[in-house]
């Protein structure tokens, strides 16, 4: 199946719920959805697609919202993305269509603070467990503060 | 009844801090919880706020064994953003050099796994012809172990006639050590019981939980990045995808075993046919990238592995994600550990299935107490195990 056989079949499918549809490259799609799309979109590609492979999920701090990307397939990679609001930043898990995405939700949950619903356990994965709440490194208001010393003030 | 083992951070079986807490009725496990937490080093928010250039020196060292497949991936990245491709005899370089470093991972790991299963005579081995591969890596990178030969827009060193012979040699070598190892392989029955149908993983699971690399492959899957999404002048070189479909770990030191040969065959090729002209493109130290994204995947030894980065056209990354082969295989450890009906795992296979995904893991801050009188874990802070050095210290004065 060529680029844009895959795009033409994803927009003929979800029509008004694609908000935007483009070819990034040799076999690297991108789709972005509203966010109720979001799982269907993922269940269609892996399933119907059969490109059943989610090689990674990532969040990205988009400003006023937040982003999670799906990257689903072995060879041709279609990245499906959908935008939350930063205030209420929940989305449908795809846990139970792909269990691969298990680490990689715990992952955007510690680290930008997205919530996934229907996540058999979302706990933390990374940071450490007196890491104050509420505070999410990936975010781009979170500005990392220098190393503390080892040795209480010292130079050491 | 059920008790837990707690297995780390700190274990003979692995040097690197991970945790599994298996819960375990008599010698079965029933249970495992993996706890990575010992290892973020907030690598991805740290090249947000660098330089391309400088980027490149902070991902090779993501992981010491899988550099080159680190830097490569980056470049890889940066040149799709700016819309530039390495000159033809770059790649062939990269390739010559890529291969060399999967070969010289799998035989650290194949020294490794035997050394954890208690069969320390073929880890000395592998490790001393593994030296021989790392020798010719610092000769034709300048370094030993981070190699620092790819750059944006090329490889940073061409490669001489003279080192060139020495790495035909090198191979040669190799190529004869391997058939001898895979003879002992195959003959060895303390290997053949410790791997044979120990943690079996079904191809529809390895796909359904994400397993990449040579432990993919070792579940009958046939996907490799090289053959499904050349990148670096892979679809040039004739090589096999190895397989293997026995779905345990004897199948992943196989896989490991006759990748290596066909490593020693793709640089062979790779040196046979390497195209003349430039090793690098120019490219201006700092530079603004245009804006919009990119993927960039590269069969790194322990899998495949995944950057992805956008650009808002400034100097650095708005955002880069990197997916290490590690974090995907690692759910597969759990399903592999847990005893199911007619599948039974035992304590003493924990080792044998842990080496096989090839953990790589980083960086330790944190010990656990358990404290068994009162049923209770808590997990000391960096600052609570220095406040009790020192209170110690104080009493011991």
């Amino acid at each position: 199946m060529s680029e844009e056989d895959i795009l033409r079949k994803i927009t003929e499918r979800f029509g008004e719920r694609v908000l935007e549809a483009k070819i990034l490259g040799r076999r690297r799609i991108s789709i972005l959805v509203s966010p109720d799309a979001y799982k269907d979109a993922v269940k269609y590609v892996a399933h119907d697609l059969e490109l059943e492979f989610l090689s990674c999920l990532s969040g990205v701090d988009r400003g006023d919202s937040l982003e999670v990307v799906a990257h689903l397939g072995f060879s041709t990679q279609v990245l499906i993305k959908t935008r939350i609001p930063k205030d209420n930043p929940v989305i449908d898990s795809i846990t139970d269509v792909l269990p691969a995405a298990n680490l990689y939700e715990r992952e955007a949950h510690d680290l930008l603070g997205i919530v996934f619903r229907g996540h058999p356990n979302l706990r933390r994965v990374f940071l450490p467990e007196d890491w104050p709440k509420g505070i999410y490194p990936l975010r781009k208001d979170y500005a990392p503060e220098h190393p503390k010393p080892l040795r209480g003030g010292e130079s050491g | 009844m059920s008790f837990e083992i707690p297995i780390g951070p700190q274990h003979p079986i692995h040097v690197e801090p991970l945790m599994l807490r298996l819960s375990v009725e008599g010698e079965l496990i029933v249970d495992v919880d993996v706890d990575v937490s010992y290892i973020h080093r907030g690598i991805e928010k740290a090249l947000e706020v660098r330089p391309y250039i400088q980027g490149l020196y902070l991902v090779e060292r993501i992981c010491g064994i899988c550099n080159a497949a680190h830097s490569l991936c980056y470049c890889l990245n940066v040149e799709q953003l700016l819309g530039k491709e390495a000159p033809p005899r770059a790649k062939y370089l990269r390739i010559v050099v890529e291969e060399l470093s999967r070969i010289h991972s799998h035989l650290l790991w194949l020294g490794h796994y035997f050394h954890t299963l208690g069969f320390e005579t073929l880890f000395m081995y592998f490790w001393r012809d593994r030296e021989r591969v790392m020798d010719m890596l610092e000769l034709i990178t300048g370094n030993r172990v981070t190699t620092a030969y790819n750059t944006i827009g090329g490889v940073r060193r061409d490669l001489t006639p003279e080192v060139e012979q020495k790495l035909r040699r090198t191979l040669d070598y190799i190529e004869e050590r391997m058939r001898y190892y895979e003879k002992v392989i195959d003959s060895e029955p303390t290997i053949l019981a410790r791997t044979q149908g120990v943690g079996i993983l079904k191809p529809s699971d390895a796909v359904r939980l994400g397993v990449v690399g040579p432990h993919l492959r070792a579940s009958g899957i046939k996907h490799d990045v090289r053959l499904d999404d050349p990148y670096s002048g892979h679809d040039e070189i004739p090589f096999n995808v190895i397989t293997w479909d026995t779905c345990d770990c004897y199948a992943r030191v196989k896989v490991r075993v006759k990748e290596v040969h066909e490593c020693v065959n793709m640089i062979r090729y790779a040196l046979d046919h390497m195209p003349s002209g430039d090793y690098r493109l120019k490219i201006p130290p700092f530079f603004k990238a245009p804006p919009g994204e990119s993927l960039s995947r590269v069969e790194a030894p322990r899998g495949e592995l995944v950057h992805y980065s956008i650009s808002d056209g400034s100097d650095r990354p708005y955002r880069y994600r990197v997916r290490t082969p590690t974090l995907a295989n690692l759910l597969s450890v759990v399903e592999m550990l847990k005893s199911r009906d007619g599948y039974e795992v035992y304590i003493a296979d924990v080792p044998a299935i842990l080496g096989g995904i090839d953990p790589c893991i980083c960086c330790s801050a944190r010990v656990v107490v358990a404290d068994e009188a009162r049923r209770r874990r808590t997990v000391m802070t960096l600052d609570d195990i220095i406040r009790i050095s020192r209170d110690r210290g104080v009493e011991r004065r």
